[in-house]
């Protein structure tokens, strides 16, 4: 199926990529997490902002430069847990007052469709809404969503994005699944750590996207994803993936998600040795780790396409060794 | 692109735990709402629900789950997927294909369990069985793994309107030949999360609901699980096809996050673009599935959007009445009863209803009644403004 072509991005994450870019000013891993950086918010009244929680707030801003600025056909988002704090917040109110009265903001900030509906007032947009919560692949069929919403109607375009949070309720919950590392780490150390678990992100990006070639920033051409616990599926996967979308070309950059869990590992290596003579780079250690990361990834297979002048790349992600996603991405 | 049809059904909800319960009780003009028994919370024994009076753990050992983790949500939904996947006599080989697609969808997740999340979001516990199990992806997961499925999967949630969201995807999912087979569908169990929420907003009536009636109080919340199997015109074969799916609009009314607006721009948008879809004119519709909560604002807001595109606004009925709100299975759970009202011919009573809402005049269907029908039109309505709407018809 043929995807579509990436107009404009804003990503908003732990390292400088929202306004003046640059990923060579490395933002280290604070308190073990990498935390977004928050956007500028002025164009949001105070009084909607303070009922937002922080994935709303975090795809508000990144989206409404691209909101104020063109017009979408509809709004696609992929969050594995949209608001979960305020979801925290609102169940300790029930707890905490014994199901007494309590204020419904959280609650209606907590639904998952909160931020794709947020965008949609926002801009007063009462077209195709949607939001995909697949955890580790969100954002991989939100894409897919709007592919195919893009080949029934060729003309149209959307705001499609990838956003999660990482609240004090979401760490705990995972760190006492074990997904997160114990000992404290740097950037530079992430990838040597041969320890388990991961440095917990969060982010949002967000893709102004058409079927239009001209004036685009690259395109995505290609989406797989397999649910497996397997390597050789994911490898025999991959490798039908790229001899089916690749034809005789080359890819010049393999962008790898490997998260410094020694768990993961095995899949990035093999996925890896597949294309032998690939350059390589890896971008946990800018984003973190976290369910919809490969909207992050998205992105930066976007700018490096436009500043080193590359052809395609492939990325390769995984969430927790059973969700895997391969994207294609060339210059447009 | 090709015709989609559905060839397997499974359903779960207040009124029984088959498709043939769920139809005779219908037909009889049952209503399966009750007092809540089965959660402890302050509004158990006295708030009416629709509640399935299974216990967890009895719907454990009848599904025969051994693995941890599994929520009341994720046993209602496999509970669901089994039978959908018997009804339609799926192999081995068909399920674990590449081709076939498994969309869930719920908005609750495994926020069932209030305590146990309680403890672990704030550190009071060494973590539950449940740590990987509150999302909503988890609910889709479960299947997924049970049954070691390939093709595309995934998980919706748009709210009230999540599970007609998934039918959709899976649809087009055939359409652009992403996948021959679509199991599609949704699950939401009762929870003391959404009882309260649904409690802040003053929205749960503290009667048995009366959708489209003018006294209507609010709405009751309620359980349940339904799938369907969606299978291409090529794949289809001989197998028996108990409808078509011919049209489906996902639109946004823009307004607010849980109320619809003035002129029902959303509903109105959605109901519009499932019959171009469908191609087909207003007044070849023989019926309309409302979603019809009973709440003061959708049931008039639902009723304007009609009088706008309707001429002659069709019959019409809200099973609310019959089973409550179930949330993110509401649009799976009714999409199977307009196949019902399809494969039988025939329509069931809207529930509790006296007299007319005064602006509006418009009266649902009160009594059982055959009725020669082509096409049916079912509705469902989210927060965040997030309406669908699907056609079915006659295969």
């Amino acid at each position: 199926m043929s995807m579509f072509y990436i107009h404009q991005t804003v990503c908003v994450s732990a390292q400088k990529t929202n306004g003046v870019i640059n990923l060579d000013d490395i933002q280290p891993i604070n308190d073990n997490k990498l935390q977004a950086i928050e956007p500028n918010y002025d164009d949001i009244p105070p009084a909607m902002y303070r009922r937002m929680g922080r994935a709303v707030r975090l795809a508000s801003g990144a989206a409404l430069p691209l909101l104020n600025t063109l017009t979408f056909n509809g709004i696609v988002i992929g969050t594995a847990n949209g608001g979960l704090e305020d979801c925290i917040k609102f169940l300790n109110q029930i707890v905490d007052y014994s199901e007494g009265k309590l204020t419904p903001t959280n609650f209606v900030q907590s639904t998952t469709n909160a931020i794709a509906s947020q965008l949609a007032f926002f801009s007063a947009n009462k077209g195709y809404n949607n939001t995909h919560v697949h955890r580790g692949l969100a954002f991989e069929n939100a894409a897919l969503d709007v592919a195919m919403m893009l080949n029934e109607f060729p003309d149209n375009s959307y705001l499609l994005g990838g956003v999660d949070e990482i609240s004090a309720y979401q760490y705990n919950i995972e760190s006492l699944a074990g997904s997160y590392k114990k000992e404290s780490i740097a950037s530079a150390d992430l990838y040597t750590s041969k320890t388990t678990g991961s440095i917990p992100g969060d982010g949002c990006t967000m893709f102004a996207v058409s079927k239009q070639k001209v004036g685009a920033a690259a395109k995505l051409k290609a989406i797989g994803t397999i649910h497996t616990n397997k390597v050789e599926e994911v490898t025999q996967y991959m490798n039908h993936f790229v001899t089916k979308n690749l034809g005789s070309d080359t890819i010049n950059l393999f962008l790898s998600g490997e998260n410094g869990d020694n768990r993961h590992l095995p899949y990035y290596t093999a996925c890896k040795n597949i294309v032998p003579n690939v350059a390589v780079e890896r971008f946990k250690h800018l984003c973190g780790e976290y369910a919809t990361a490969s909207s992050f990834a998205l992105w930066l297979a976007c700018y490096k396409i436009k500043t080193s002048n590359l052809k395609n790349v492939l990325i390769y992600n995984n969430f927790r060794g059973e969700q895997h996603s391969f994207m294609l991405v060339e210059n447009a | 692109m090709s015709r989609i049809f559905v060839t397997g059904i499974g359903i779960i909800s207040p009124l029984g735990d088959t498709l043939s319960l769920n139809h005779t009780a219908l037909k009889q003009g049952v209503c399966g709402i009750s007092t809540l028994q089965l959660i402890h919370s302050n509004f158990a024994g006295k708030l009416p629900v629709g509640e399935i009076k299974t216990e967890t753990n009895t719907l454990k050992e009848k599904l025969k789950v051994k693995e941890t983790g599994y929520t009341r949500n994720s046993l209602l939904a496999l509970h669901a997927f089994m039978d959908a996947i018997n009804d339609s006599k799926l192999s081995n080989e068909e399920i674990t294909s590449h081709n076939t697609a498994l969309i869930g969808a719920n908005s609750v997740g495994g926020m069932c369990l209030t305590d146990e999340l309680y403890k672990d979001a704030n550190s009071k516990s060494q973590g539950s069985e449940y740590l990987s199990s509150y999302d909503g992806g988890s609910v889709t997961l479960a299947i997924q793994q049970r049954y070691s499925m390939r093709g595309i999967i995934n998980t919706i949630n748009t709210a009230c309107s999540s599970s007609a969201n998934s039918i959709m995807y899976g649809a087009r999912l055939i359409q652009n030949g992403l996948a021959t087979r679509a199991i599609v569908g949704g699950s939401d169990s009762l929870a003391k999360y959404t009882i309260n929420g649904f409690n802040s907003l003053y929205i749960l009536s503290d009667e048995i609901c009366r959708p489209f009636d003018s006294e209507r109080k609010g709405l009751n919340l309620a359980e349940g699980a339904a799938f369907l199997v969606l299978e291409s015109e090529e794949t289809i074969g001989n197998k028996k096809a108990y409808a078509e799916l011919t049209g489906y609009c996902n639109a946004n009314d823009a307004f607010h996050p849980s109320s619809i607006s003035e002129n029902a721009d959303g509903p109105f948008l959605a109901m519009q673009g499932a019959l171009q879809k469908a191609n087909l004119q207003p007044n070849q519709i023989d019926f309309i599935n409302t979603h019809g909560t009973a709440t003061e604002n959708n049931d008039e807001a639902e009723s304007k959007a009609m009088l706008r595109l309707f001429e002659k606004v069709p019959a019409f009925a809200s099973t609310k009445s019959n089973i409550g709100h179930t949330l993110g299975a509401a649009g799976a759970i009714e999409a199977v009863y307009s196949i019902l009202n399809l494969t039988e011919q025939e329509v069931y009573q809207s529930l509790n209803y006296k007299n007319p809402i005064q602006t509006i005049g418009l009266v649902p269907v009160t009594a059982y009644t055959k009725l020669p029908i082509n096409h049916v039109l079912s509705n469902s309505f989210g927060f965040g403004g997030n309406c669908s709407s699907l056609i079915f018809s006659k295969a």
